[in-house]
């Protein structure tokens, strides 16, 4: 994956690498320069004592050798010249074998001249007419001590720099770290827009993240009022059809059609249909338009009011309790597991004699719900027809089929399953199993 | 039994009303949330049928007002919107039942019934049956031991009055107030046909007068 964080360090390391070599390399060169003029006036003055140390002897023009810097004497010692008259040359004690050219010109000469045992000669020439005859002074010295230690820093500040380096790129992983912070905190924002713990993302982001998070907020309304008008007018159609049909039932029922009975059926079955698929069709358009989180189903604030409510409408129960771990909180849209709780609970209720009990419980990535009556509970044969798409056991009990089916289209949707079996209460027990979202 | 549908649509409220004068019943109709207000505050109804989606003002308003009033008749909602959370929403508003539409009207008497009989402390699942007599109120006629006693319409509207508040003693006024529609109330004289109607048919000692008072239904235990 690609990362910002190696991006910016990488390019932070070649700045740093490409700023570092040039600078070490620059300042070398100018200490290297700075060094060779200096020790350039040393040798035009050892030149000139060269010059001094020129007499007029008994055997014509030859050098005061007491006049002359010791270091001379010395082989191999680092300093050396050559004088060159017309007719002679004369050269240091201490070049030994050494033969130091004379430089084709005056004056300091570029680069250095490799000299005896690995030396390396900084050499300088001055021209001089003196008795009557030109003379050619040529002095050298020895300026491996220095390269050396040029080496020797260049390598330090490599070593210095390479160091500087880490620690510059650990801070700045640091610091890309903390900017990116607010990354994080929109990141996390989203991930609790997803599970419906808020409807929108904090306003108050940085400035550089705001025009995102401003963008995300109007896509976010811009889907939540599209989808509310496609619901709406999905649930407005539906529920403008029920007034219609109810009058549909109640003229059905009228007695001048007693006399009619097949066609009253059919009528009445046709009804039927049309109700179901009604009541079906409104509950996938509210289910299909789950993008947007709604509010969770927090168990404590919701249970208790769904089982007042049923005990109000079912008050020949002696007992509906339920069970479920404090503080749980379902991550399913509340309106829709109210449906699917209300739906089982309320089959359950009319089937009961006198208690039905509900307990949910969380099992490793699954929720359990189970609903447990002690009513005639359904024979075992009779179990998978019951489950199939909106029978009914027992025409007596309206919504019997209708019912189960809302719940299964709802559990489809959820990826749950729905297994029905024996209750320890003697009735029928219905598990509801679903897998909990990431 | 006088009840209240409070419910715009006309078709079914037509439907509904004439329904429930064949159950029975004591109807008055009407369409707007804000008359509903005012009128169940002054009437005395045995029960209400109130649809959600009212003109005028929405039918969980009316019924949270009649509450905070203090006003306890019972009150049935009748609703195309029928979603658990709703029928939470719609009972904790101080309903005390819930219809979906579209609903079978046979459900709609039943329920009615049911509450009816709650409202007064019986089962809302078993018959009225009140001291030696059995009230079949699908039928409309009344069972003394294993006989099948039939009754006229006016008969079985008092009849099921007095059942359901047996014991108590019952003014004219009342009874006119509650079996009749708003406009429609009788003089006193049509009244007594009825009670002795019934005498003669369940046998004198079962409705006792007291004399410029009213009447008390003591059945056949007395």
């Amino acid at each position: 994956m690609r990362s910002i964080q190696r991006r910016l360090g990488v390019g932070l390391l070649f700045i740093l690498l490409l700023v570092g070599v040039v600078m070490v390399n620059a300042s070398i060169w100018l200490v290297d320069l700075g060094l060779r003029r200096y020790l350039q006036n040393g040798l035009r003055d050892e030149a000139e004592l060269l010059l001094i140390a020129t007499v007029r002897g008994p055997a014509g023009i030859q050098l005061d050798d007491l006049r002359l810097s010791p270091a001379y004497q010395r082989p191999l010692s680092g300093s050396y010249f050559r004088v060159d008259l017309p007719d002679q040359v004369w050269r240091s004690r201490s070049s030994w074998d050494f033969q130091l050219e004379r430089p084709t010109r005056s004056g300091l000469q570029h680069g250095l001249v490799d000299g005896p045992g690995g030396q390396e000669l900084l050499v300088y020439r001055a021209d001089f007419r003196r008795f009557g005859s030109d003379l050619s002074i040529t002095a050298a010295q020895d300026y491996r001590p220095l390269s050396l230690a040029f080496t020797q820093v260049r390598w330090l500040l490599s070593g210095i720099g390479a160091l500087a380096l880490l620690v510059v790129l650990l801070l700045q992983w640091l610091n890309v770290r903390a900017a990116l912070h607010p990354l994080e905190r929109v990141r996390l924002q989203v991930l609790q827009l997803q599970q419906g713990r808020r409807g929108r993302l904090d306003s108050e982001a940085d400035r550089e993240l705001a025009p995102l998070v401003e963008q995300i907020n109007s896509l976010l309304q811009h889907t939540e009022g599209s989808l509310r008008r496609s619901r709406n007018a999905v649930g407005n159609l539906g529920h403008a059809l029920k007034t219609p049909l109810a009058v549909l039932r109640s003229l059905l029922a009228r007695a001048e059609l007693d006399a009619l009975q097949p066609l009253r059926r059919q009528m009445d079955d046709q009804l039927d249909v049309v109700e179901q698929r009604l009541a079906r069709e409104l509950n996938r358009a509210r289910l299909s338009g789950e993008v947007l989180p709604g509010a969770h189903f927090e168990c404590d604030q919701e249970l208790p009011p769904l089982c007042d409510t049923l005990r109000m409408i079912h008050p020949h129960l002696r007992q509906l309790s339920w069970q479920a771990p404090p503080g749980l909180r379902l991550p399913w849209d509340r309106e829709d597991l109210l449906e699917v709780l209300g739906n089982l609970l309320d089959n359950a209720c009319k089937w009961a004699l006198t208690q039905v009990s509900l307990s949910i419980e969380q099992d490793g990535q699954e929720l359990l719900l189970r609903i447990e009556d002690d009513g005639p509970g359904v024979a075992e044969q009779l179990r998978s027809s019951l489950l199939a798409r909106g029978s009914r056991l027992d025409e007596q009990v309206p919504g019997h089929g209708l019912g189960l089916a809302i719940v299964r289209d709802t559990l489809d949707a959820w990826g749950g399953t729905l297994q029905l079996g024996n209750a320890g209460l003697g009735g029928l027990r219905v598990d509801v199993r679903l897998p909990l979202p990431n | 039994m006088r009840l209240l549908l409070v419910e715009d649509n006309v078709p079914l409220a037509d439907e509904l009303v004439q329904g429930l004068q064949r159950q029975g019943y004591a109807i008055d109709w009407l369409a707007d949330g804000r008359d509903a207000a005012f009128q169940a505050a002054c009437e005395p109804y045995d029960l209400i049928i109130l649809d959600l989606g009212l003109p005028g003002r929405p039918g969980l308003d009316v019924l949270r007002e009649w509450r905070d009033a203090g006003l306890r008749f019972p009150v049935l909602i009748l609703t195309a919107r029928a979603s658990w959370a709703e029928r939470i929403e719609g009972l904790r508003a101080g309903a005390d039942d819930y219809l979906a539409k579209p609903f079978h009207p046979e459900e709609l008497f039943l329920r009615v019934q049911g509450l009816l009989r709650r409202a007064r402390g019986l089962d809302s699942r078993a018959p009225i049956e009140v001291a030696g007599l059995r009230l079949d109120e699908s039928r409309q006629t009344v069972w003394r031991d294993n006989e099948e006693i039939g009754l006229t319409g006016a008969e079985f509207r008092l009849l099921r009055y007095f059942m359901l508040h047996s014991n108590q003693l019952l003014s004219k006024s009342r009874l006119g107030e509650h079996l009749y529609e708003g406009d429609g109330e009788p003089d006193s004289n049509v009244l007594e046909v009825h009670v002795n109607h019934l005498r003669r048919k369940l046998g004198r000692q079962v409705i006792e007068t007291r004399r410029g008072q009213g009447y008390c239904f003591v059945g056949l235990s007395a």
